[in-house]
């Protein structure tokens, strides 16, 4: 009997001993996020285990704000971050706190994303395409945010004034649709989801896309220059488990037949209840397919975007003029960036 | 003969007349305190700009003429809306510290809609006013309404009811007393409550301007937090808290000059 309880105890001890040696040798890391489909990579890889596969034991927090992400990273709450790229995540990281490693969202030519929507009154007025907006009032969230952003780049793309156009920064999605339907501006730039919601509800006329107009690098993986200083390996250790999502993402959502038409197979299906799982409002499949936006397989950054993206906030007043694409870039960590510019 | 010894002076302290460059100077000492650490790197420019970013961003506020193009829209917007809630209020207030049946009334729809915090309704509003000014300028008028409605009535309420009293034994008429006792009594009550209202229509300028405002202080201090360019944050915070000084200052000589028969 006693010999009997010295074995379970040992065997107990054994155990004990064994759960803790498992949990040490997992490294925990964080990372702030947004409940997007853009955002999947992350949580595909987390879902599949391929961080489980690098040792690392990753809690994804989610924020309802590009900003708070950037935020969240710089200050330490969370080691990694990924989210749009805006004025404000520039300035941020200007300051020295922020590294981007590896390419989020990208506009690329073929994969709709953010659309540019008309009222109807306003389209059947005349507003029919994006370099129709000159001299228009426009819907975006805040100033220097991605939307501000494209309104500047299009209407450097077909040489008017961005001052014509009249901003109404309206703070949020749902308060753009409601200025929208309420025909109190001519046209916003919204998701595709939402875009072709407004369509279907008659309170909106797609009159063209970003892609087509300015393709750009939309966001980016980033963490703080205090992991890539001090836990180089960990950095190594996520990126690979990432750029596995990138992957699997990219086979599900981003093929093409031969006529170039997009393709959804069963791999988009098999993913669905991961997306379910981590996209809030909680999306239908078809609003999966309709947000998944382009995502480079391997992760690799417009990099040339990023300083001309730079250099249009500073232009704007909206960046401070000291900051320094170079200074927040480690192209380290990912092979093959494109159109690195040779300085 | 009872017996007399001095008495040594017993008054003084207790006199609220302060030195006048206390003030000042504590200003001054946390000011230097603060540049002091943000050079020495105590205060990283990452959580708190030094003082000296902000005075530049103030100065190119100033480069720049934005400074007038924003103080414009603003003080347009708190100058409506706090004279729409002004008189509103004035009007409501009046009408409960004079008759029964509008007390019994207005008091409790007053507590019942004042705690409402007015940045909630901002949907609303837009709904009703659209994304222009008149939407900004209800959301001020509004914040201001009930607290001079408060002020107004308890300020009448206040009033000595042996001076009405007096007005009534010597016969004036009713609208006599109400212009000639009644108001000038109440006169102190309604213009602190004016200090409070103002600072609150300075309060909501910034709630008011964050939908569809290209320009306004308001506008500039959600857009600099919104492109984390904490030094121009503070900067328009800091035009906000000048603002306001001159606000209490008009409303000092405002005070003094109505309030002269005291």
């Amino acid at each position: 009997m006693r010999a009997t309880l010295t074995a379970l105890g040992a065997l107990l001890a054994l155990a004990l001993a064994g759960g803790q040696v498992q949990s040490q040798t997992k490294e925990k890391v964080s990372i702030a996020a947004l409940p997007f489909v853009s955002s999947s990579p992350i949580f595909i890889a987390k879902e599949l285990g391929y961080f489980d596969a690098e040792g690392l034991d990753l809690e994804i927090k989610i924020f309802n704000a590009a900003q708070p992400v950037a935020v969240a990273t710089a200050s330490g709450d969370t080691d990694f971050g990924i989210t749009g790229l805006t004025g404000g995540f520039y300035n941020l990281a200007g300051k020295g706190a922020l590294k981007i490693i590896a390419a989020q969202s990208r506009e690329e030519p073929g994969y709709d994303f953010v659309a540019y929507v008309a009222n109807p009154k306003a389209h059947e007025a005349g507003l029919r395409k994006p370099a129709d907006l000159a001299g228009k009032t426009v819907g975006i969230t805040t100033v220097g945010s991605t939307f501000h952003y494209n309104l500047g780049k299009l209407a450097e793309k077909h040489g008017f004034k961005l001052d014509s156009i009249t901003l109404k920064p309206l703070q949020s999605i749902p308060n753009m649709s409601a200025a929208l339907k309420g025909q109190q501006v001519d046209a916003i730039l919204i998701t595709a989801n939402n875009a072709y919601q407004l369509e279907k509800e008659g309170a909106g006329k797609i009159i063209g896309w970003v892609h087509q107009e300015t393709p750009w690098q939309l966001g980016a993986l980033f963490t703080s220059t205090r992991m890539v200083e001090g836990r180089r390996a960990t950095v190594e250790k996520f990126v690979r488990a990432y750029l596995k999502g990138t992957a699997a993402y990219a086979e599900a959502y981003l093929q093409k037949d031969a006529s170039g038409k997009r393709v959804f197979g069963k791999k988009a299906e098999d993913l669905y209840p991961i997306q379910q799982k981590w996209v809030k409002p909680e999306p239908q499949p078809q609003t999966v397919l309709a947000s998944a936006n382009f995502i480079d397989p391997q992760g690799r950054l417009l990099v040339k975007d990023i300083y001309d993206q730079v250099a249009w906030y500073q232009a704007q007043g909206l960046v401070d003029k000291d900051v320094d694409p170079r200074k927040f870039l480690d192209l380290s960590f990912v092979q093959g960036h494109m159109q690195v510019p040779q300085n | 003969m009872p017996e007399t010894r001095p008495v040594p002076f017993r008054g003084g302290g207790f006199n609220p007349a302060g030195w006048r460059w206390a003030s000042w100077i504590a200003f001054a000492a946390i000011i230097a305190a603060w540049q002091l650490s943000s050079s020495s790197g105590l205060l990283p420019a990452l959580f708190m700009p030094s003082p000296l970013a902000v005075l530049e961003a103030l100065a190119r506020l100033v480069e720049t003429g934005a400074l007038t193009r924003h103080l414009a829209a603003s003080l347009q917007r708190i100058a409506l809306g706090w004279a729409v809630g002004t008189l509103g209020g004035l009007a409501i207030g009046t009408a409960m510290g004079i008759f029964a049946v509008a007390r019994s009334i207005g008091l409790p729809v007053t507590s019942a809609l004042f705690p409402i915090p007015k940045i909630a309704l901002l949907p609303l509003l837009i709904l009703w006013f659209g994304i222009g000014e008149p939407s900004k300028v209800a959301t001020i008028a509004l914040g201001v309404l009930f607290p001079t409605i408060i002020s107004t009535y308890t300020a009448i309420d206040g009033v000595p009811r042996n001076l009405i009293r007096m007005g009534q034994s010597f016969g004036l008429p009713a609208a006599m007393i109400v212009w000639k006792i009644l108001l000038p009594g109440a006169l102190p009550g309604i213009l602190s409550g004016f200090r409070i209202s103002s600072s609150i229509a300075l309060i909501l300028v910034v709630a008011a301007e964050m939908i569809g405002a290209e320009h306004g202080i308001g506008a500039f201090i959600l857009a600099a937090g919104n492109l984390m360019q904490t030094d121009q944050l503070v900067a328009g915070v800091v035009l906000l808290s000048l603002l306001g000084l001159a606000v209490s200052f008009g409303l000092s000589r405002l005070e003094r000059w109505l309030l002269r028969w005291r």
